[in-house]
């Protein structure tokens, strides 16, 4: 029975609308972000004059390419425009992820949960049929055209925003979160010179509202989206929220890229008016005849389709729960922090010293961090422990280089975490030098000494 | 289907927040966030109580210190020299309490670079004497000008009071550079001075937001900086070896005249660090800006302020027991002048890490999106 409602709706199929204006939105947001990124600077400032680059676990040989870093980002933004116009699309969208998921590789400390999400949205275009309407690749070979595409292409994208939205939802049922108003009871009143809010941001019991709505509303906004009565107010809420963190967080192109990307909740004919708008706009001929004409995989294709989403979303729904192979207090060692949509949800600062020791002659010098990290860079090292280890290395060879006999490397770090008094964050007895990077917890991270409970 | 899911997570949140209340004693009673987190008040307080009125006495010693040079070079006997070098000591006290002002327009000019950045280079202020023309705003030229400068040459370019007028009588080009570097450090710090004194003090009192452009995340930038870099690193940590695993006495600030002076500016500059951090009783400061705020270690509840201001009594205990002579302490009591550092260090990371958090500015310009 079950079996039997899961192949109907596998064979059910929809518009291919909202694949369309997805494909176009995501193409022209993308291409916005990388002109944003290059003009503000940030090419030459975080890829070209760093001396070091934190890379992730066995991806070391992602490094910035020098000057063709340039390069690297005209074609990512070249690649998202040709993905917006549906032109060449499947090259295209293969070319998106492969520059962009190389260039967010490139060093760590630039990691944004929105650039992976942009990644993972990348990675499914590559294999859903979002080129077949309102396409260049349609209009030029009209016998690629399709109108109708398998339903579940357009859901793997709800379900993906869906997945985003409630780990999000559930990163922030925690003590610090819920009981403390943590961090955003810091935040907020840094942020009381606004106008009209402003006033409203210092007091205490908006910090709550803030933080209980805010997890109430991660947690249920994708079930709101995807029912028909509450939609529209559901939209609404969610153009509220994304431009009320925007306004108060640093956070880049984010709310814009979920208020766009929340689209894909509306119907496939809501989207089809859209689209008439457009072309309409564009001058573009109107779409007169709309016989269907599906889009029918062949059985081993679809099969071998169906295999890799499952895959997909299996890995989606597992990793963020990583983190419960470590042993200790996430927020505190941060094993198992990053690709869980963990977003937000710690003010937390330090500061590291490192000490260079020769091991023969036993001579001990201080490294000034600044003279071979960015600004970010030192900021993001000195609160993630994996990145500690990484710097060690470096400094391990850098000194090696200049003549101190196989260098051991200490660390004397400090580190507050949502108002906590700052404390020792590493073992400084241990030489971080002879510690191997990898993935397995790290035993030389101190005891955080408080508990915050929650998931 | 919809609805249960919903209810399911809306009883779920409303269950963890009343076991979590539960167990929180102090979660409601806390007194929270009010108008007096105001940063505008605290910005005009900065301008108006701190950076002006210390530029304008830093001002008044660099007028006496001008005209006692002047003085000096017009008649080089040991009599001038000894008052040329009075006011110099004076001016010098003085711009220990106003270094730390690095934002604005003296970061503009990078006033610091200016005046007082040490060892001086002897060599390099020896071949500028002999020189036609020198250019101040080369790097190079950084460590030939400013107070280290006028050190070695109001101190040590020769021995004895007798010989160092000598010099100055029998050359033109000694009493040309020692007027140039006074010219030099009266001209840049007259451009901030003015500034501050014009509109600037205006743009830094509106800009009141946390951004890492804001005029507190400035502030906070410098204040923190200069604490870390030129007074724990530059005035003790660098001399005693913290850095490089050896004591180099010789990079004391005011190695030429060394005595009692080195310590004297070391000490001066930390009061002027707590100080800006306590501000005047009643007025707005860090310390009250905190306060409003109510930030405390939440595993104590003991105030951040109080907590801050406790570490900074205790560095400047050891900073101040370093005397007479900082010159022979860091090698003599090596250990003294290293728990000194490391005493200073505890307190930066409360400035740079637990304060900088609680004050909840940016540091930088690039997106993040929590840490």
């Amino acid at each position: 029975m079950a079996g039997r409602t899961l192949q109907r709706y596998l064979h059910s199929l929809t518009l291919a609308a909202p694949l369309a204006t997805f494909r176009v939105a995501f193409g022209l947001l993308v291409l916005a972000s990388v002109v944003r990124f290059w003009a503000k600077g940030w090419i030459a400032e975080l890829y070209l004059q760093p001396k070091f680059f934190f890379s992730y676990y066995g991806f070391g040989w992602v490094r910035p390419l020098g000057p063709y870093t340039y390069a690297l980002f005209a074609v990512c933004g070249l690649c998202a425009l040709l993905v917006a116009l549906g032109y060449w699309y499947r090259a295209a969208i293969a070319g998106l992820f492969l520059s962009f998921t190389y260039i967010e590789l490139m060093d760590k400390s630039t990691y944004l949960n929105h650039y992976y999400f942009v990644s993972l949205v990348a990675l499914l275009l590559m294999v859903l049929p979002a080129g077949r309407y309102f396409s260049l690749d349609a209009r030029l070979n009209p016998a690629r055209w399709r109108n109708e595409v398998p339903r579940w292409a357009v859901d793997a994208l709800r379900l993906l925003m869906g997945i985003v939205y409630c780990y999000a939802g559930l990163a922030k049922l925690n003590s610090d979160w819920l009981v403390h108003a943590m961090p955003l009871r810091i935040w907020l009143p840094a942020k009381n010179d606004l106008p009209l809010i402003g006033p409203l941001l210092g007091q205490l019991w908006v910090a709550y509202a803030f933080s209980w709505f805010g997890a109430l509303y991660d947690l249920t906004v994708p079930f709101f989206l995807l029912n028909r009565r509450t939609r529209p107010w559901a939209y609404v809420t969610v153009v509220v929220f994304h431009v009320l963190t925007a306004v108060l967080f640093p956070i880049g192109m984010f709310p814009y890229v979920m208020m766009v990307a929340a689209l894909i909740f509306f119907p496939a004919d809501w989207h089809e008016r859209l689209l008439q708008r457009l072309r309409r706009l564009l001058r573009l001929a109107p779409a007169t005849d709309q016989v269907p004409v599906p889009l029918v995989y062949g059985p081993a294709t679809r099969q071998l389709l169906l295999l890799g989403l499952g895959a997909f979303f299996v890995v989606q729904l597992l990793l963020p729960f990583r983190y419960l192979l470590y042993p200790h207090e996430l927020f505190w060692t941060e094993e198992g922090y990053r690709f869980s949509w963990r977003v937000m949800l710690m003010e937390k600062m330090g500061q590291v010293q490192f000490k260079v020791v020769d091991s023969q002659t036993k001579r001990a010098q201080l490294v000034n961090n600044y003279e071979h990290l960015s600004v970010l860079q030192e900021k993001m090292m000195s609160t993630q422990p994996d990145m500690m280890v990484q710097f060690a290395h470096y400094l391990r060879d850098y000194y090696a280089r200049r003549g101190v006999h196989s260098p051991q490397v200490y660390a004397d770090a400090y580190v507050s975490l949502n108002g906590r008094l700052g404390k020792s964050f590493i073992d400084p007895t241990v030489d971080l030098a002879r510690i191997t990077d990898d993935l397995r917890p790290k035993p030389w991270i101190l005891p955080f000494d408080d508990e915050i409970t929650g998931l | 289907m919809n609805k249960t899911l919903l209810l399911a997570c809306a009883l779920l949140l409303a269950v963890l927040g009343i076991i979590s209340c539960g167990k929180d004693p102090n979660g409601g009673g806390t007194p929270g966030p009010d108008l007096a987190v105001d940063r505008k008040a605290l910005l005009t307080q900065w301008a108006d109580s701190l950076v002006k009125p210390g530029y304008q006495r830093f001002n008044d010693k660099l007028v006496a210190l001008k005209a006692k040079t002047t003085a000096f070079t017009a008649a080089p006997t040991p009599a001038t020299l000894v008052e040329a070098r009075q006011a110099w000591q004076a001016a010098y006290v003085e711009w220990q309490k106003v270094e730390l002002y690095e934002f604005g327009p003296a970061e503009q000019v990078s006033l610091r670079n200016h005046f007082n950045i040490y060892p001086a280079d002897a060599a390099g202020i020896n071949a500028n004497i002999t020189r036609v023309t020198y250019d101040f705003e080369v790097a190079t030229a950084i460590p030939q000008q400013g107070f280290p400068a006028l050190d070695y040459l109001l101190n040590g370019i020769a021995s004895g009071d007798a010989a160092i007028a000598q010099q100055y009588a029998s050359s033109a080009g000694h009493r040309r550079y020692l007027t140039d570097v006074v010219a030099k450090m009266e001209q840049t710090f007259g451009t901030v001075y003015s500034q501050w004194n014009g509109s600037y003090r205006d743009t830094f009192v509106g800009n009141t937001g946390t951004d890492a452009s804001s005029s507190l995340s400035r502030v906070i930038n410098a204040y923190s900086l200069y604490f870390e870099r030129y007074l724990r690193a530059g005035k003790v940590g660098i001399p005693a070896g913290t850095m490089s695993g050896v004591p180099r006495p010789e990079k004391i600030e005011a190695y030429y005249i060394k005595g009692s002076l080195p310590l004297q500016l070391a000490t001066t500059a930390h009061t002027t660090v707590q100080q800006f951090f306590n501000g005047r009783a009643g007025q707005p400061s860090l310390k009250s800006y905190l306060n409003a705020l109510g930030a405390k270690d939440s595993r104590t509840n003991q105030p951040l302020a109080d907590i801050i201001n406790a570490q900074l009594g205790v560095s400047y205990l050891q900073l101040s027991s370093l005397g007479p002579d900082l010159y022979t302490t860091v090698t003599a009591r090596n250990a003294d002048a290293v728990a000194s550092y490391n005493e200073m260090q505890k307190a930066v990371r409360m400035i740079k890490v637990d304060m900088t958090s609680a004050l909840g500015i940016t540091v930088t310009y690039v997106d993040n999106d929590g840490d």
